[in-house]
């Protein structure tokens, strides 16, 4: 099995404070890995830093053997890294259909230029582009949305969006910001299978955020946690379960220094 | 003309609305051509029934509204504030009359230079600009205005200084029945090149990135890319107007630039509504008027209140900008536009009126 990602004693500070310490971390490809740890713990602050939204002071990225550290995101984005955000990065006010059409951006496949000018080709590409999208939608199930603005839906579904949008740039690698945050039991389970059916069908690595325990230990092949900017444990979701030192992360220690 | 008659949401770029799948009855099609010939008559015919002077106004309109949508390029499209339109609206102006006077260009030449000179010192500014946004953009934006008209501005070699510059026009185009319908012309090609960038990529990116740089960047848009890419069409096309502006008035001074005027340009993108095309047009042609046509008709009411006269006439029309300015960004945030959506919707097919609200229009850039 060949490593996807692989980033070594990454550190980030901000100011005087430590959010990120020497973390290691291997994705290899077709995983689907868990990232869990309390809040304030550096996982969102991981991701800023492998999508390059935040650039840190020690430490390299690889993504299939190359070092991407010095790549901005937008690079990024076009070798195949997507995420979804916490706190939804869907546009307010657009349709599901045109958030998606959006994410679709780096597979126009004509220049911004060319498509302001309306060069030809550039209106057969348009009608392509809307029947990826199309296609995306179908995927996830959110055909009967198409033409909603999107701030006006449930929570779910706008999760549902988020996660379109990112699928919709074609990734490799999927990294998931806490996706069953704001779901019901029901929801959650429902987004299991999901996950499940996406990285089998796609073939995608996932890095996953996820609180929800359940969900960790039913879809994750592998498991990180993270504690104030440093790696506590590794290992697979049952054996990380017991592990002495996340429970007592998560539960505070048995002395009582929470 | 079909851009000016069925302008699209401003906050939307749905493909087509759903409506549209169920074909309207023909008196129902027929009913939305008369009111599309109308419009495009309302354009059209004005200038061959008007004399000199409405010719000339109507050309000015027409150029106030290729700025009024050059500013909309950049703080519409791309959420960038400019305080600084008139450096590049006045390096158009004078490359033009500079190209055609001084070096006997031709004037197509000396128009597309004169745009392209925009573009390019607007892509200076836009360079510098990259990493700074909000109040800091727009003291930068103010700065560098200010800069470019005391010192570009004067520059008599270039400009001549306190006299001014000659920027004669073609015979082609010498008449201000012809010139009034070049400007038209421009201004129609201005508005479908708008109608492009909405509807393909670039625009899409623009919403994205005025949304949250950091998700647009994750979906891969080049963020610096497109920013500067906004800054330089915004300066093309004000550019563009700029060298319609020198020619329609066949002299250019500094004084025509100043920075009050750069504010009016931005207050009228607001109130037309940013991202709206008809709106901006109208607010365009609006305050394009203003200054000429309210003295004149205050003037000549019968009822003069004694505490008026006409040199207070002529201070009135900045007071009614900022006036229309408050009452857009407290009753109607999406300006004109928001005003012209049932219109729009129906005019795509839709009903008039709908349960829905109307979509959220401006956001005050």
């Amino acid at each position: 099995m060949t490593g996807l990602l692989e980033v070594r004693a990454l550190s980030l500070r901000f100011g005087g404070l430590q959010v990120l310490d020497a973390v290691d971390l291997d994705l290899p490809e077709g995983m689907v890995v868990g990232l869990i740890g309390p809040n304030g713990a550096g996982k969102t602050s991981l991701f800023n830093c492998l999508t390059g939204s935040y650039r840190p002071q020690q430490g390299t990225v690889r993504f299939r053997g190359r070092d991407i550290s010095g790549l901005p995101t937008h690079r990024r984005a076009a070798l195949g890294i997507a995420r979804t955000w916490q706190n939804l990065g869907v546009v307010g006010g657009l349709t599901v259909a045109d958030n998606v059409l959006l994410a679709r951006h780096q597979h126009a496949g004509y220049h911004a230029l060319a498509g302001l000018l309306g060069l030809p080709g550039t209106g057969r590409r348009e009608r392509e582009l809307r029947r990826d999208t199309e296609e995306v939608l179908d995927y996830l199930d959110l055909r009967q949305y198409a033409a909603e603005p999107v701030d006006g839906l449930p929570y779910g579904i706008q999760k549902r969006c988020d996660l379109a949008m990112a699928l919709a740039t074609d990734p490799e690698l999927l990294l998931l910001d806490e996706p069953s945050s704001g779901m019901g039991p029901e929801e959650a389970h429902q987004l299991g299978a999901t996950l499940a059916e996406l990285t089998g069908q796609l073939r995608l690595t996932v890095l996953m955020i996820e609180h929800h325990v359940p969900l960790v230990v039913a879809i994750c092949d592998y498991v990180y946690v993270l504690n104030v900017g440093q790696l506590l444990a590794q290992g697979e979701p049952a054996k990380i379960q017991q592990h002495p030192d996340v429970v007592a992360a998560y539960l505070g220690e048995p002395d009582g220094a929470a | 003309m079909a851009a000016t008659a069925a302008p699209r949401s401003p906050a939307t770029i749905a493909p087509a609305p759903p409506t549209l799948a169920v074909p309207l009855p023909l008196a129902g099609l027929l009913a939305r051509a008369v009111v599309a010939g109308l419009v495009a008559a309302a354009v059209l015919v004005p200038p061959l029934l008007a004399g000199s002077v409405w010719q000339q106004r109507i050309a000015l309109a027409a150029i106030y509204a290729v700025i009024g949508l050059s500013v909309n390029v950049l703080t519409g499209h791309a959420g960038q504030i400019s305080l600084g339109h008139q450096a590049f609206v006045g390096i158009g102006a004078f490359t033009s009359a500079y190209l055609s006077f001084r070096l006997a260009a031709g004037f197509p030449v000396a128009v597309l230079v004169a745009a392209a000179t925009g573009a390019a010192l607007a892509g200076v500014l836009g360079l510098a600009a990259l990493r700074i946004r909000g109040l800091y953009l727009a003291l930068v934006t103010l700065a560098f205005g200010l800069t470019a008209e005391t010192t570009l501005f004067n520059w008599r070699a270039f400009t001549g200084g306190g006299a001014g510059a000659e920027a004669p026009r073609p015979a082609l185009v010498g008449t201000d029945l012809r010139y009034s319908y070049l400007c038209l012309a421009v201004l129609g090609l201005v508005l479908l090149l708008d109608w492009r960038l909405v509807r393909t990529k670039a625009g899409r990116a623009f919403v994205v990135l005025r949304g949250d740089e950091r998700v647009a960047a994750t979906l891969g848009v080049n963020v610096t890319g497109y920013k500067l890419l906004a800054f330089v069409l915004s300066g093309l096309l004000a550019g563009l107007a700029g060298a319609l502006f020198a020619h329609w008035s066949q002299v250019v001074q500094a004084l025509d630039f100043d920075f009050q005027i750069a504010l009016v340009w931005v207050v009228m993108a607001v109130v037309g509504g940013l991202r709206s095309r008809a709106g901006v047009v109208l607010a365009s042609a609006f305050f394009a008027l203003l200054p000429t046509v309210l003295p004149e008709l205050l003037t000549a009411s019968p009822v003069q209140p004694p505490f008026l006269n006409e040199a207070v006439y002529h201070v009135l029309p900045p007071f009614v900008a900022v006036v229309l300015l408050l009452l857009t960004l407290i009753l109607v945030p999406g300006g004109v536009g928001q005003l012209l959506l049932p219109v729009r919707r129906w005019l795509a097919g839709g009903r008039l009126r709908t349960g829905r609200s109307a979509p959220q229009a401006g956001d005050g850039g």
